[in-house]
């Protein structure tokens, strides 16, 4: 019987260790902490428990300094995105009480841009224009997923400057920083899949297939992070936080826990920390009210957060992580401008 | 006088009789306001098959293709006699379908059923109308465009 309660012991302590940690006064979340303490700022969407709407924030990488930027009782804010300079915000803009859904948020509301602490905000055009708008590398364009196709935009005369076809992409488009590739969610052979784009030729990618999507962009423009939920688990499954290159190759997930789905994943400027938030619920929070955002380093994944015995199955080599767990938000974004730790 | 009258009431009765066998065998055509002038095409067409399962997801949202057989063309230009029909969300009844990402579809059909013969209003190709996901099983088997169910009504062979 003793013999029975230390094997127990022993797989218990196992399975901690083994785990993420998200404990404030966890030494290693301590010390996670400080060290992204300095590293430029987060944006994100977030319910204002002031005016209850959607407004954006700002916050360091540790949760410090967080402020509301927008404050607008009479409007709903989210999927904000600094520009690649650091130094503007796109985002965008819903009537008041809109629900934001998940998947179609890039159609909805007002394409806004401002300044990168949420200053001197301009509406670039009207309800449902300019959907998915996303960075040109020097921020002088943007690119939209439309019916039509995939259009560029000049920012400051509003012209049309190329459309060409989506090629079955018909949500979440995003520009590589390099300018030469786009990502987004598309039917190939089935729908979710995440694919990528060549921005000149058209020349379309399989990145991954099967209830994956809300790509981005890492900062190599040759890697591409994703939220994914495989088959084979059980029931419905959960949504995991995974990265390919732009062929799909090297498959390889980041982040996953059972009981929660990861959505959210963006990189820091350098790709050393993962941003992800974590929710009970499908989706990432946008209906109701966010999710826990976390950071984590890149160098600790592949890693599990709580017991996920079955999750565990499948990937026992996933790393012991410290996580970060900050403020409830949605769609964070991640700059060094302003900021970046000497 | 009254055998007169008899007569007349006998033959007031099989009129109203046979105007009602009449109209009770007049078909279905489904035609309706809409289904006759949404879209560009428009079709009477046997449900032939849908593939896999109808999926009943509250989180999302996609078209199913599913294979017709045309039997009469009422509008438009229809090339073959078999077609590729995507219908959104087709786990509700057509009437409760539309949202924001399907815009305006509708239709008296309740639910979707192989071997029943529907009048459909439709697009096509289903990419220049609808962004969304899309279930085709039929990917890879057939070059055939695939057209988007603005309006699906019930109809009678």
């Amino acid at each position: 019987m003793m013999q029975r309660m230390i094997l127990l012991f022993a797989a218990t302590q196992g399975v901690l260790l083994a785990s993420a940690a998200f404990a404030a006064d966890d030494p290693r979340v301590a010390q996670l902490a400080g060290e992204v303490a300095a590293k430029g700022w987060i944006v994100y969407a977030a319910r204002s428990t002031e005016n209850g709407t959607w407004d954006l924030f700002v916050m360091r990488p540790n949760g410090a300094q967080r402020r509301n930027i927008t404050n607008t009782p009479d409007h709903e804010e989210g999927g904000p995105r600094f520009s690649p300079d650091g130094t503007r915000l796109l985002y965008r803009r819903f009537a008041k009480g809109t629900v934001i859904h998940h998947d179609l948020w890039g159609f909805q509301g007002e394409l806004m841009i401002a300044a990168r602490d949420g200053s001197a905000p301009v509406r670039v055009g009207a309800d449902k224009e300019y959907p998915w708008a996303s960075w040109s590398p020097d921020g002088k364009k943007i690119a939209c997923l439309t019916m039509q196709g995939i259009q560029i935009i000049d920012l400051d005369t509003r012209e049309l400057l190329r459309q060409f076809p989506r090629k079955g992409i018909y949500q979440q488009l995003f520009w590589s920083p390099d300018g030469q590739w786009f990502c987004g969610v598309a039917n190939a052979r089935i729908m979710w899949t995440v694919v990528r784009m060549h921005a000149e030729t058209g020349e379309l990618t399989i990145v991954q297939e099967f209830q994956s999507c809300t790509p981005d962009w890492f900062p190599d423009s040759t890697h591409i992070i994703y939220s994914s939920r495989p088959a084979g688990q059980h029931g419905y499954g959960f949504t995991q936080l995974w990265r390919s290159d732009g062929e799909g190759r090297e498959a390889r997930m980041i982040y996953g826990e059972d009981g929660c789905h990861i959505y959210g994943g963006a990189l820091s400027p350098d790709a050393k920390y993962v941003l992800f938030t974590r929710c009970a619920q499908d989706g990432g929070g946008s209906e109701g009210a966010g999710a826990p955002i976390c950071v984590m380093r890149m160098a600790d994944a592949p890693a599990i957060g709580g017991p996920s015995a079955d999750l565990r199955k499948v990937h026992p080599d996933a790393k012991e992580a410290p996580v970060l767990k900050l403020a409830d938000g949605w769609e964070p974004c991640w700059t060094y401008a302003d900021g970046e730790a000497k | 006088m009254m055998r007169h009258r008899a007569g007349c009431l006998r033959s007031v009765f099989f009129g109203v009789l046979s105007l009602s066998v009449s109209c009770a065998k007049k078909p279905d055509t489904g035609a309706d306001l809409q289904v006759t002038s949404l879209g560009s095409v428009e079709v009477t067409a046997e449900l032939l098959e849908i593939p896999g399962e109808i999926r009943n997801d509250p989180m999302y949202d996609y078209a199913h293709v599913m294979q017709y057989r045309v039997l009469a063309v009422h509008r438009g230009q229809v090339g073959k006699d078999v077609i590729y029909v995507g219908q959104y969300n087709p786990a509700k009844p057509r009437d409760a379908a539309a949202d924001a990402r399907a815009g305006r579809i509708g239709g008296n059909l309740r639910q979707f059923r192989a071997g029943d013969v529907h009048r459909m209003a439709m697009e096509v190709p289903i990419d220049d109308h609808y962004m969304g996901g899309i279930i085709n099983r039929y990917f890879g088997q057939t070059e055939e465009p695939v057209y988007w169910a603005l309006w699906t009504n019930r109809a009678a062979r």
